[in-house]
């Protein structure tokens, strides 16, 4: 191969470029990039020695961090947060939300905003759990049967209680003949 | 006009036309595949280097693509490489964000360059040392038809390529380097040799990276596997538009897309006889 491999000197297009005009490496022998690179070239040069910049780095705040700061210090956070999950707020978003909502209605002074924001917050969490609640007691399949079952269970001991009353006498075998299964002496003697 | 002219002189064409792959030894020895090709292919290639974005690369993917990968996260200030200061955005708390206006203008860019080379039959070889995303890497290369190298790299797999594979060696055309970085501390030794051997290179940097080698770097998150992802596709989809284009323009069927590197390699042989 032709090319110098000194990749501190130039770049690699400018040392084809040299090769090409001092016909050390002949028009076909091309590589197939430079030509591309020609039409396309890159927004900097890739030299090795471009010098660093010293451009400052630029702070990234919001006018809502003050608030946010003084949520997180006073109360810790102690949020599960699903990072695909991108259709949920995170608490501290409802509550900047709510925060913002309240301030533009104007009115209160921000401490007084902050409380009523924390309370509205709290008051929503309590609603969305009672719907939770509300929405698993209403019956999913395998919670149904877990009903059923304790149900049944209760059943069985209120027929073998009232067997027990009405025929205080029989014995054990008889209360299993009959089909319910439990005997209510047998099962807290110890 | 010029170009009419150009199309009457009869050698025009074997003087332009440049051998499908100038590297490659087989093919200079054996000389005939090309009298099958139309003369044309040269012709295009230097007809669509004039269009701007002739694969339509910039509708691949939008910012708002580059946010939901979280490409957007660098690392924090105090591993910041002071080359990679104009591509950010600002310090969240601490933590780089980069600012992906910069990243789209890049990774288009490279994409476009990625086409082409595709499209002059250019041989592309994927890198990336994390471990993590190592397995997507070598899967996505091979959709793409291509290659992919993502293990420990021995010195002189460029440099001395004729020695180690006792052979001559065609090295590819373009390297596109998912990650630059072997570890923490230092860099992928490729991005030198690639520099060393004239191979352009295509680099996602993160903000611990040094970009200057890298001819087509692209500032952003090369850790997320979610981002290493979108890069993945973006990528192989830009190969896949060169390549269908080639096909196209050749008059050949158009490839089976998502083929492994076993039909690349059936593909030269075809070419060698």
């Amino acid at each position: 191969m032709a090319q110098s491999r000194l990749e501190k000197i130039g770049t690699i297009f400018t040392r084809i470029q040299g090769l090409l005009r001092g016909g050390a490496m002949k028009a076909e022998d091309k590589p197939i990039w430079y030509d591309v690179y020609a039409a396309f070239p890159p927004k900097l040069e890739p030299r090795y020695d471009r010098p660093a910049s010293n451009l400052p780095i630029r702070r990234i705040f919001y006018a809502e961090d003050v608030v946010r700061a003084k949520l997180h210090k006073q109360n810790r956070p102690n949020e599960t947060i699903s990072l695909t999950d991108h259709r949920r707020n995170t608490q501290s978003q409802q509550f900047v939300q709510l925060y913002e909502n309240l301030r533009s209605q104007g009115a209160l002074d921000e401490q007084r905003i902050y409380e009523t924001t924390l309370d509205l917050l709290a008051e929503q969490r309590q609603q969305l759990r009672s719907e939770e609640r509300a929405d698993d007691n209403l019956g999913t399949l395998p919670s149904d049967e877990l009903e059923t079952n304790k149900s049944s269970l209760l059943n069985d001991f209120q027929q073998a209680e009232e067997q027990q009353t009405t025929t205080p006498t029989s014995t054990p075998g008889k209360a299993k003949k009959e089909g319910v299964g439990i005997n209510i002496d047998s099962l807290f003697k110890d | 006009m010029l170009r009419k002219t150009f199309n009457n002189l009869p050698r025009f064409g074997q003087l332009c036309a440049r051998q499908v792959r100038p590297q490659s030894t087989q093919v200079a020895a054996a000389g005939a595949p090309n009298d099958v090709e139309p003369e044309d292919i040269s012709n295009v290639e230097e007809r669509i280097l004039k269009h701007a974005d002739y694969f339509q690369v910039h509708n691949l993917f939008t910012v708002r693509d580059l946010f939901n990968a979280r490409v957007h996260y660098g690392h924090k200030e105090g591993s910041l490489d002071d080359r990679m200061r104009p591509y950010l955005y600002g310090s969240r708390l601490g933590h780089l964000i980069f600012d992906l206006d910069k990243t789209a203008a890049h990774l288009r860019d490279a994409l476009n360059v990625a086409a082409h080379i595709a499209f002059r039959d250019g041989i592309i070889l994927f890198f990336n040392r994390n471990a993590l995303n190592a397995q997507l890497v070598e899967q996505k290369a091979r959709e793409a038809g291509e290659f992919s190298h993502t293990r420990f790299w021995r010195g002189g797999i460029f440099t001395n390529a004729n020695v180690q594979f006792d052979a001559v060696t065609r090295l590819p055309d373009l390297c596109i380097f998912l990650n630059t970085q072997n570890n923490v501390l230092t860099q992928h030794t490729a991005v030198r040799d690639s520099a060393k051997m004239a191979i352009p290179t295509i680099g996602i940097v993160d903000s611990n990276c040094n970009p200057n080698l890298i001819t087509y770097p692209v500032p952003g998150n090369d850790d997320s596997p979610a981002a290493v992802e979108l890069y993945c596709n973006l990528f192989k989809e830009a190969i896949w538009r060169g390549k269908r284009k080639r096909r196209e323009l050749l008059g050949l069927p158009p490839l089976e897309e998502g083929s492994s590197s076993k039909d690349r390699r059936s593909r030269s042989f075809v070419k060698k006889n």
